[in-house]
Formats: C-alpha cells, structure tokens, sequence
C-alpha cells in the first residue's frame, strides 16, 4: 500500500546515526519516520561497550551541543567513566565510559518513543524511490510505500552483510540479525558507487567461567566527569574492566590456524581496519612481541556475558575456545558468543555534500558506517549533521556544515566527502589540524553559538555559556593586568610554592603560565582574586598557559578560512578551464570541491591547479564568485 | 594564492650579466623597501632612485637604483618597485635574501602575472594565455627543483623523511591510543633522531653553499715564475678587448675583465693586477704573488716555459702546489719553440702543451680548465637551492633545536606536535609533502594497535 500519511524525512536504521538523525529531524519539528530491521536493537552496540575515547569523546559532546542524546544517553547507563590522557595536555583529553548495553539500547528506544513528531514501525526497505534525482519515497520488505521528501540512510553494516566465523559463512546484518539484501542495489540503480569494507568483532565470554583474580583490576575514575553538558544528577556505578594477556601459547595456536581464518584463506578480501585488526593479524605482523593486552570489559550490569577486547577474530569456534583457553584466568573459560569478520557494502562518501546529502539525488542523505566510517561516535555525529539538514531542507532553512577549524565532526565529514576512505575511517585527534582549540572542555564554549543560530540550542542554555566566556575572558584580562611585586612577602610565598622568586613587578598571567602554578596559587599571591567555579578556573589556566600555542592556531585557522571563503558554485565547469591534467579535472568534476580549501585538500590537486582555478572563478563574474554554492 | 602580500623575484636571468634586477610587488612593498634601502621615502612614482641596499648591519650590499611604481599603475597593479643592481648571482642573492628577511616572500613562478591579471591589468585573451604560462611555469620549476635535490640527495631525504615520519607516529601514538601497552622510545633515542635529522639538514645547505661557489665563479690562480707568459695567457682567457677596458680604473667593468666564461662556468683569476706588473717589472716577488693566490684559489691554473730547464722557482711553486693539494692545470707554454722539457717532466696529472704566441693548444686549454671543473662537480654533493629552499631548511633546523629542547623538557605530546608538523611544513617543497594519512601508515606498521 502507498501509506496515507506522508513525511518529511524518513531515516532507515535505528543505530548510532539513525536515532540521531531521527531525533534531530523531529525535534526541529518536522515529521518523521524510522524504519528499522528490528526495533528491540534501536541504539544497539554490535560490538565494544564503550562510548568515547580518543577523539571519540570529542565527538559525543560535539554532538551534545548540537542537539543529540548519545552524551545524555551514556550519562544514564554507563558503568565507569574515565577521562584519558589526563597527564598530558588538555587538548587531548578524552572521555571514555564503559556502558550496559542493555539499558543503552533500551533509554534509546525509550526516548525515541518519547519524541513528539516521530514515528518507528520494524519494517526493511528494499527501495529508495528517487524521480528526477529527487527524492519520493522507500519501498518496503513488506509492500509498503511511504512517501517523503528527505531519506536518511543509516544501514551500519547491513547491507549485504556476510558474517566469516571460520570458514563457516552466513548472510546477517549483525551477529543474528537478518541483513538488507537489496537496498544497495537500489542504491546502485540511483547511479551511487557502492564498494565493500569489512570489519569484525569478539568473542563475549561468561564471567562464572573467568578467574579474574588473577588478573588485573582496571576502574574507572573516582571522580566520574559526565559526557553531557545538560547532565545533572550524575551518580553511576564504577564497575571494573579486567586486563588479561595472550602468551607464546596463544600465539602459536592463532599461527598453527591461520588456514581457518577466512581473512588468510582468501575468503575476505576486502579492507578491514588498521587500527583494528583481528588477533590473527596481530600476531603474524607483529610477530616479535611476546604477548598482546586482552581487556574484560563488563556488557551489562545484569548480565554475566563480558566483552573481551583486543581479540576481534574471524577463527573457527574451536580455535577461539582453545587460544582463549591458553591465557591466564581463562583456563577455563566459556565462549557465549564468538567473535566474527563480517563484509558489508558502503557508498564512496567522496559522492556526499559537507551537509551529507549526496550530490546526486536530492534529499537523500547518508550518515554513519555506510560512508565508510567505523565507530559508534563517527555514526552519532554524521547522523545528527544528516538529520539536522533534512530538516533544514524542508524548512527551507539554510543548511548546516561543520568546518575543519570548529569541530572534529567537521574534520570527520570533510575528510570524508574530500578523500574518501578505503578502510572503515576512525577519528583520530592527529586527523584535527586544530588540536589545541578542538578540544572537549571547551566544546559548548566553541559552538554555542554556532548551534543557538542554528536553532539547536536553547537562548537559556546559550545564554549561560555565553556568561561563562564572557567571565573567562574577563579573568583572563584582568590577570595579564594584576601585578605582583618583589617584596619580601610575595618572595617567600614563591619559595613556599616551589617556583622562583621575582625580581621585578610581574603580572598574574605570567605567573599562571609557569608549569609549577595554577589559579588556587595566585590567590595565595593576591588573596584579592576572586575565587572561581572548577570550569572557569581550568579555561582560564589553559587559556594562558596555552596562550602561545593557541594564538599560533588562531593564525592558522584564520589563513584556513580565507580559502574556504572562496566559493567555487556547484555548476562550475572545469571543461573549460585550460591547463588542468586530465587527471586533476576529472578529480574536480568527480568532488565538486565547494570551496578552494576544500580543493586544495583533495589528494593529487596541485597547486598549480590551484592557481589556474582561482583565476578562472576571478573570471567569471564577481558576484557568482561570492555566492555559496 | 589571492594574497596582496609582498613577493620578490630576480627577474633577470642566472647566467654573467653586466646588470640584474629584481622585482618587488605587494601592498606594503614601500615598507619593505624602506627597510633596506639608503633612500628613505617619499618614493615618486615613476623614477628612478639611487642609493645603497644595506645588510642588516648597516654594510652595503651593492650601489643600486630603485624604480618605483605606484599602484595601480604598476604591471601587476600593486605598489611595487625594481632593484637594478650588478650583475652576478652573488648580489643578485644577497639583496633577494635581504627582502625575504625584511618581509618579502619568494614569489611563484608567475605569480607576478597572475596578480597582474586578478588586478585586470590584462584582458580576457591574455588570461588565458596566463593561464598556461602558470601552469606550465610553476610544473617545470617545481619538477626541476625536485629532480635537482633528488639526483644527489635522494637517499638521504628519504631517510630524513623517514625519521620525521617515525618521530610523529611514535608521539601520535602516545596521544592516540594510550590503552596500548607499547613499548616507547626513550628520550636519548628521540633526541639523537632529531639530531640526526638536523645534521643532515645542515649538509644540505653546506653542500648547497658549494653550489653557490659554483655559481659565483671559480676563483682560477694563475701562477708561474715570471716572463713565463701569464699576462698573454690572462689576456687570451679574458679576451683582449676587454683587457682594455679595464684600462679605465673606477668603472664596474674592472671587475667583469677578470672573468670568463667556458660552458657556463665563470672563473675568476685572481690578482690580475699582480700578475700584469710582476711581468712587466720582471721581479722576484712575482713567486711571492703565486703563492698567495694558490692559497685563495679554488683551482690553479700552473704556467711553465717549455724553452728552459725547470728552475728553483718552478720547483718552488710546483711544492707549494702540491702542499695545498688544489686542483690544478699545468700549461707548458711557449711550444712553438724547440722545448727543452716536455709534459713528462711536470709532476701534475693535466698538463697540456700551448703557445701563447701562435695559439696552439688553447681549445684544449680550455677544454680542461671546464672537465677539471665539471668534474669537481660531479664528485662532490653539490646542490642548487633557492632561496626559498634555503631559507627552509634553515627554519627546520631551527625548529629542530627546539624539538630538541622541548623533548628535554618533556613537554606535552600535542605540542611535541606541534614542532613536528612546524618542521613538514617547512620541508614540505624539498622531502615532499607529509600527510596526516602518511603519518598514519608508518604508524600502524611500526606499532601494534587495536582494542
């Protein structure tokens, strides 16, 4: 049937990216529907039971800024949250929190449910309908037809996915969930390039059979940091990770096996991930270290399965009890689920807009694992971005982008939409050129403003940042112009702190940058100085301490946004522009660069093309040069 | 690429010339001249401007005159002005250098046309003739500059490459997977790769130094007992034409008669004037003179009279030779005459026989003078870097001093970083460029990662 209710944007699939798109797009205002495979795995984690990380975390309270629930989320069901990095600089500080799957998924489903202007139904869609490269509607498993103008397509791993355990093959989505076998046909047929990546997960183990005794206690920190900046009220457990040890033993079972593995068999050949490779991978390429760290990581408060990670594997079931069995404390451990490889289609995202619309087909938008990307973080962020511009869209407002120099989700997507990826793309902060001002303690400071114009934040809530920043760099000014003298008094205070003495009138700021002093110090030096909450006392101390560093960046991203400034229309043609290789102008044609910037990063555009580009774009006539494209 | 900063070029050709000029463009290029220049502003358009470009110590660079041009009415349509100084890459250089350290930037190839054309000071057809010349232009100079460094060094800029590539991966590593048990470098290991890369660099631009000798002339000793026929053979090499010239003291020619040109290398002969009074005056300090110039010359070029025995100053000057170990062309002059020794009897490895008078021998003469220059070439690390170029690899290994200091210090791996990608940056044009994804490649194979 041609269901009678018409919506604006439909999302398909209920994960990371799903409930963030379908979320957003609603809570704009516009109707929505999700589709999904199976409803009871609506924000299912398929494979860590882990939020944030390096990079990761920046992404989440990104997210949070922008309007998205995974922050909050993981606030109400994580076990232990941790900050990383802590001993080194601010800029890579990163949250991290061990979360019970269950209760995860379930407040996910819970909130989606809640939402006004959206609704769910389990049903797979077989088809995107698409008139004139525009969106009309999707078609479903069961013949149902919903008509829309915006698609969201968030499959994960779904589409046409096979699942290696061993040399035991079968077609699933996740682990025992049937696959969508063919919406990327659809896809195809809509003219988008559509390629194969794998990916593969652990074996989860039951807790009664490991001795974790003899192994070692990893705890989350005593002072759990929240990841939402809405999160009040925050009182989670601290539940203990365990780290166990492969060993010669375990290694030599992996290589007497390898035959057994579909990765060395031939059977994948597709690109898995660098940074994640399977145990096998591990132990053949780095052959020479003795042992590999194994982390029991809890899934669910009530529940006994544990997570082992460090051991994504795609061995036969019997290799994995027995390498398992050969590790200390799991002499005699039981396997509740095997670890597996599973390949899966995903879409070139060089096809996509920075809003993540593909350039062909209007309204269609794509976020998360089928652009290529791998992570639950990665998917939360481009599913919000594709969410919020559907909505957009059809409020025929402005659309929203991310740039390189504001957030790490605009590094993720441009590095996506520019380069491509051929391996499941992980955010790394060596990805963010920005670093130092691309950080998670001041994530609401850098976009508040960005997300109150925007419409994705509150005037309260904006508000109240705004007074934190305006109080920052109030302090901020008033240390570089509050001086302290060397006077006796003040001389032996200094001593007293472990720093040196004075020798003539200093000012506040100078003091705060010396490694040995923080804020608390200069009001034992001025006891005048007011004392401040834990958040402005910490901006301010990076502020200064980082000062240089950060001014070096500022400059940076200054010279970075003149070139993205510089608009290239979507309709610019580069046939005729003369002197281009054959193979930059089809690179050109193939991205569309919407900027010189974004042209510049494209791999294999040369400066020279650079050049002759701008004089061109300086050609044709001034006014169109300005516009957006 | 849409900048109005200001950028400087040479505009006259590398070879010998009498004149050069270099051409200056850019919003505040008066600031900058300003800065170097012995006259100070007001600066009228469309005039020429005599004075002196000075070193930053207040030393004269050369005696110049200045045009100025203001905008727009300047062929690129900025403020923008040209040194006509002397001739000769030396200068040339100096007074380049000079603008890059007062706030110029080496220009692009064709980057002066390219602003001519964004101001419209060219039409639509010219453009694309622009177009072209910019491509074209800016891909030659670049695969020349690579194919100039890589010949000699590419081994060695691979390593460096290497090594900068290690150093962010192993830091990265640190900031981006802190769960990994992995075994980490130890600060002497860290610090001594740093140095290493910074003693390479520092060939680099030793070697680049040599270039320059190369370029500035090859400074030629001609030395012999007197009478033996080094002014005729100075007169010849120089041309006599010019030999007159230099009759007239005080003009900027003296300096250009004491050089010539074979296969493009330029020599200089050293002590001309010596070498002309010692003939005419026929005295002894004429030994004295030789061996002074053997000391400063780069090659020597020994004259001997093939009508008499190898006498004592001979002999003398032959030790002095050998002692210095320089390179060295013997000529048995005066062949046209029954010789009473022949080539055997000198002990250099080149000796050719010649005649002055008839002028026997002398396309041979110079046939080695340019092999036994050339070959100096081929044997050494020289490289030619531009002053772009140069003034890179002077910041990384600046950079690297404080890469050094801040791993001593154990300063934060996100700002360790910083440095890193300070100093890709500057190696960028001459290592080739260094990408987050290049950095990530060394990584995962170098560190076992993954949760």
């Amino acid at each position: 049937m041609i269901y009678p209710k018409k919506y604006d944007v439909v999302v398909i699939g209920g994960g990371h990216a799903g409930c963030e798109a379908a979320l957003i797009s609603s809570r704009l205002g516009v109707n929505t529907l999700m589709l999904t495979i199976a409803l009871d795995s609506i924000g299912a984690m398929s494979c860590n039971p882990a939020i944030g990380g390096l990079a990761k975390g920046h992404l989440v309270k990104e997210v949070d800024v922008f309007g998205g629930e995974m922050a909050r989320n993981i606030d109400e069901t994580g076990l232990q949250f941790k900050i990383l990095n802590k001993s080194k600089g601010p800029a890579v500080w990163s949250s991290r929190a061990q979360a019970d799957m269950t209760a995860y998924k379930l407040r996910m489903k819970y909130i989606l449910e809640q939402q006004k202007n959206l609704d769910i139904k389990q049903e797979t869609v077989d088809e995107i309908i698409a008139e004139d490269n525009k969106i009309i509607g999707v078609k479903t498993n069961i013949g149902n037809e919903y008509l829309c103008d915006s698609v969201v397509v968030t499959t994960g791993t779904f589409m046409k996915g096979k699942i290696f355990i061993g040399l035991n093959e079968y077609e699933a989505g996740r682990a025992w969930e049937p696959p969508s076998k063919k919406l990327s046909d659809s896809l195809r047929e809509l003219g988008l390039r559509v390629g194969r990546l794998k990916t593969g997960t652990t074996p989860r183990l039951d807790a009664r059979t490991i001795d974790f005794d003899s192994l070692k206690l990893q705890p989350g920190d005593d002072e759990p940091v929240p990841f939402s900046f809405k999160t009040t009220n925050f009182n989670r457990p601290n539940i203990p990770c365990y780290l166990a040890h492969t060993n010669e033993k375990t290694h030599k079972i992996i290589l007497q096996n390898l035959d057994q593995s579909p990765l060395y068999s031939g059977m994948v050949e597709s690109m898995g991930p660098r940074y994640c490779p399977s145990i096998e991978d591990k132990v053949v390429k780095f052959f020479e270290k003795k042992q590999h760290q194994i982390f029991l990581e809890p899934q669910d408060e009530h529940s006994t399965e544990i997570y082992a990670d460090g051991l994504h594997t795609s061995l036969g079931y019997e290799v994995q009890l027995k390498f398992l069995r050969s590790m200390k404390g799991l002499e005699e451990v039981e396997i509740m689920r095997p670890g597996y490889a599973i390949e899966y289609d995903f879409v070139d995202p060089t096809q996509l807009k920075h809003t993540l619309e593909t350039k062909k087909i209007k309204g269609l938008f794509l976020a998360g694992q089928i652009n290529g990307t791998s992570g639950y973080e990665e998917a939360a962020a481009q599913g919000i971005i594709a969410g919020i511009n559907a909505a957009f869209q059809m409020q025929k407002k402005k659309l929203f982008t991310v740039g390189r120099d504001e957030a790490y989700t605009g590094v993720l997507i441009d590095d996506l939409v520019t380069k491509g990826t051929k391996e499941p793309y992980r955010m790394f902060t060596s990805r963010a050129e920005y670093r130092l001002i691309l950080r998670e303690d001041n994530t609401q400071l850098r976009l508040a403003e960005k997300a109150f114009k925007a419409g994705l934040m509150n005037k309260e809530h904006y508000e109240m940042v705004m007074e934190q920043k305006a109080k920052i760099q109030e302090m901020v000014k008033k240390l570089k112009t509050t001086y302290i003298f060397p006077n006796d008094d003040t001389n032996k205070k200094l001593q007293a702190l472990g720093t040196k003495i004075i020798k003539t009138k200093t000012d506040l700021a100078k003091m705060l940058r010396r490694t040995e002093i923080n804020y608390e110090n200069l009001i034992e030096l001025n006891p005048n100085l007011e004392k401040l909450e834990p958040f402005i006392k910490q901006e301010v101390e990076i502020d200064l301490k980082y000062e240089g560093y950060l001014n070096l960046q500022k400059q940076q991203i200054e010279k970075f946004k003149k070139y993205e400034e510089l608009k290239i229309p979507s309709d610019f043609d580069y046939n005729v522009v003369g002197g281009l290789s054959n193979e930059v102008r089809g690179k050109l044609m193939e991205i569309k660069p919407s900027s010189i910037g974004q042209a510049i990063r494209i791999p294999g555009v040369t400066p020279a093309a650079i050049s002759i580009i701008v004089v061109h774009l300086k050609k044709s006539n001034d006014k169109r040069y300005k516009s957006t494209a | 690429m849409y900048d109005d900063d200001v950028i400087a070029a040479i505009a006259t050709g590398y070879g010998a010339s009498a004149i050069g000029i270099i051409r200056v463009s850019g919003r505040s290029a008066f600031e900058i001249l300003k800065k170097i220049f012995t006259q100070q502003p007001p600066y009228k358009h469309r005039y020429l401007h005599y004075g002196h470009i000075l070193n930053k110590d207040s030393s004269i660079i050369d005696e110049v005159l200045v045009s100025v041009f203001e905008q727009p009415h300047s062929y690129t349509g900025e403020n923008s002005f040209e040194i006509n100084c002397h001739g000769g890459i030396l200068v040339l250089n100096k007074i380049l250098q000079r603008l890059l350290e007062s706030g110029a930037r080496l220009a692009q190839p064709g980057e002066f046309t390219k602003r001519a054309f964004l101001n419209g000071k060219l039409d639509l057809s010219q453009a694309e003739a622009v177009e072209k010349i910019i491509s074209s232009k800016t891909e030659r100079a670049l695969k020349i500059a690579q194919r100039q460094l890589r010949g000699r060094f590419s081994s060695k800029l691979d390593t460096i490459r290497e090594k900068i590539l290690f150093l962010m991966a192993e830091n990265e590593v640190i900031i981006d997977h802190p769960d990994e048990d992995l075994s980490s470098i130890s600060f002497e290991k860290k610090i001594e790769t740093v140095r290493n890369i910074q003693s390479e660099l520092k060939n680099i631009l030793k070697a680049s130094e040599l270039g320059n000798t190369l370029f500035e002339g090859i400074l030629l000793a001609i030395v012999g007992k007197p009478n033996v026929g080094k002014s005729s053979l100075l007169n010849i090499l120089t041309g006599t034409e010019r030999s007159i010239v230099t009759e007239i003291p005080g003009t900027t020619r003296d300096v250009v008669s004491e050089s010539f040109v074979i296969d493009g290398i330029p020599f200089t002969i050293l002590d001309t004037a010596g070498i002309r009074k010692t003939e005419d005056v026929v005295e002894s300090i004429g030994v004295q003179k030789s061996v002074e110039a053997i000391h400063k010359a780069d090659m020597v070029l020994a004259v001997f009279d093939a009508t008499k025995k190898l006498e004592d100053e001979d002999l003398h000057i032959i030790e002095h030779i050998k002692n210095t170990n320089k390179k060295t062309l013997a000529v048995l002059n005066k062949t046209d005459t029954p010789s009473l020794i022949c080539k055997s009897d000198i002990p250099f490895d080149n000796v050719i026989n010649i005649s002055c008078k008839t002028r026997d021998g002398l396309e041979k003469l110079e046939d080695s003078l340019s092999k036994l220059s050339l070959g100096e070439i081929e044997d050494s690390d020289i490289v030619s870097l531009n002053a772009n170029q140069k003034e890179s690899i002077k910041n990384a290994i600046d950079i690297c001093e404080q890469l050094i200091k801040d791993i001593e210090n154990n300063i934060d791996p996100s700002l360790i970083a910083v440095d890193l990608i300070g100093l890709t940056d500057y190696l960028d044009e001459i290592v080739g460029k260094i990408t987050n994804e290049d950095m990530l490649d060394v990584m995962f194979k170098n560190f076992c990662i993954g949760k």
